[in-house]
């Protein structure tokens, strides 16, 4: 497993963002879904070592991300595109990942073939040298993907990728994270249920910080088929069903404890 | 526009070995132009044949060399590293303090001015240090964070950047207004090299901007406060003569001491 992460909070000021969080990932690409304000970026920013939990323990390829020393080699295999990717706009694109294989250490004579690699990858090899602030919204979010990648990661987290894709490049964006899925262990959060049914192999639902639906998109699918929840699309209502489901666990809950 | 058929995995085979009859492979060729699913199916079976390694060698050697004709250099990398305030708005604000302390040295004397450019110089590294790293000063921040180089690593990287440029401008500036009283032209390294480090130091606490804040506040208080008359008296006490230079030299070596055991700090955001 190269993610173990058991009794996770993370708490903003007041609100919970994360409660008690019991989760396992391993190889594959693996979706998480959920309303807005879910807690889907605050788990991501715990998995990339960014965002620090109030409590529980975060195992991460194996080792404890609580500890400075092994934090520091989780970080090395990790690959992170933020909700909000920040760039520097003078940077030709090839500059620009050059630069983040730096900050994760690749060794120097490997950087320029590493580069080239990854932004094959994505399919912006004839933009490398094109400066960052030419680049339109998918073409940046490409970039983003292309830095994540560029030392071969072995925990890939993508905090909402699609965003700014067009159908075509999210057609070739999901084969992308079937190929890394086979070797690495991808995490992607997203709005779009469409995107976890084509491309991965095993489904997390987040509702108010809390872990709402684990499974297959087949098995979200079939949810789908047999409910009579919102959606165009069975999965869709499997979204929706699995959610109502467990709202409605949480009120019988509450009912309990009163 | 619906196909009549694909190519299968046997057709693709006997089309790799070279086996399929002369007007079948016209037609796949002609299939395969317009389709891709075939088409990867097809070079699927043709990398698996004994051309499939020659083929990869090609293209393994075809990539080596495109890719080293676009080498990273060396210096570029040093010049992201360096940081957003070497490139930005703190470089034009060093030029304009040095400038400044010029035109002031031509209208009203040296002494005055130099005495003037010793009490800002310590100031103006550890605004660029405040300017070169963290959630408000670099965009890519929350990036950084998540990689084994963004932490200590990058804000030392960023401060040497700041100290490269500002430590020689500062001091030449300096030394091109005459001394006739005033502390000697690098008598501010010292100090400044301790403000600066103790920002370091601090910022894993407090933040960047706060600690810088801090630092830089408590340096100008202490040398223009209470009274603006007397900062050349005040200057001399704090920077001339072996005692004070020693004691800031002690005061960089203990903040020096104080980030080495607070690295670890720089592991976390805020």
């Amino acid at each position: 497993m190269s993610v173990r992460v058991t009794g996770l909070c993370v708490r903003h000021r007041r609100t919970v963002a994360l409660d008690s969080v019991d989760l396992e990932l391993g190889a594959g690409v693996h979706g998480l879904l959920g309303p807005n304000g879910a807690g889907k970026t605050s788990l991501i920013r715990v998995l990339a070592t960014v965002g620090r939990p109030s409590a529980g323990r975060v195992e991460l390829l194996g080792r404890n991300s609580d500890s400075p020393r092994e934090r520091s080699g989780i970080r090395g295999r990790l690959g992170y595109l933020p909700q909000e990717f920040g760039f520097y706009p003078a940077f030709t694109v090839r500059e620009f990942v050059a630069y983040v294989a730096w900050l994760k250490e690749v060794p120097a004579d490997r950087v320029p073939a590493a580069v080239e690699r990854a932004l094959r990858r994505v399919g912006l090899a004839d933009r490398a040298d094109a400066k960052m602030r030419t680049l339109s919204g998918g073409m940046i979010r490409r970039v983003g993907i292309a830095q994540a990648v560029v030392n071969d990661p072995s925990l890939l987290l993508l905090d909402e990728p699609t965003a700014g894709l067009d159908p075509e490049q999210r057609v070739e964006f999901r084969e992308l994270l079937r190929e890394l899925g086979t070797s690495a262990t991808v995490v992607v959060s997203t709005h779009l249920v469409e995107d976890v049914a084509a491309a991965c192999t095993e489904v997390t639902l987040l509702d108010e910080g809390r872990i709402a639906y684990r499974g297959t998109p087949a098995a979200l699918t079939r949810l789908g088929e047999t409910s009579d929840g919102p959606g165009d699309h069975p999965i869709e209502r499997g979204y929706t069903a699995a959610l109502r489901a467990h709202r409605a666990r949480g009120v019988t809950d509450a009912r309990e404890t009163v | 526009m619906s196909r009549q058929w694909h190519t299968s995995e046997a057709q693709a085979a006997r089309y790799a070995a070279g086996s399929l009859p002369e007007p079948d492979a016209w037609s796949l060729e002609r299939h395969l132009e317009s389709c891709a699913d075939c088409a990867s199916r097809v070079s699927a079976a043709v990398r698996a044949t004994a051309a499939g390694a020659v083929l990869a060698d090609v293209r393994a050697a075809v990539l080596a060399s495109a890719v080293r004709e676009v080498p990273v250099s060396r210096f570029a990398r040093l010049l992201w590293a360096a940081g957003p305030a070497v490139r930005g708005a703190w470089s034009a604000a060093l030029l304009v303090v040095a400038g400044a302390a010029l035109l002031l040295g031509q209208f009203r004397g040296a002494p005055e001015a130099r005495t003037l450019l010793l009490a800002l110089a310590p100031v103006v590294p550890v605004a660029g240090v405040a300017l070169s790293y963290g959630p408000h000063a670099d965009p890519l921040h929350e990036l950084a964070a998540s990689t084994p180089g963004g932490g200590l690593r990058l804000a030392l990287t960023r401060t040497a950047g700041v100290l490269a440029v500002s430590l020689p401008v500062l001091t030449l500036t300096g030394l091109l207004l005459p001394a006739s009283g005033a502390p000697a032209a690098a008598a501010w390294l010292l100090p400044g090299l301790a403000l600066t480090l103790a920002t370091l130091a601090l910022a894993p606490l407090t933040g960047f901007r706060t600690a810088s804040a801090v630092t830089a506040c408590g340096w100008l208080c202490a040398v223009l406060a209470p009274s603006p008359d007397e900062i050349g008296a005040r200057l001399a006490r704090c920077l001339d003569g072996a005692p004070a230079q020693s004691a800031w030299g002690a005061a960089v070596a203990l903040s020096a001491l104080l980030l080495a055991a607070r690295r670890t700090a720089y592991d976390r955001t805020h």
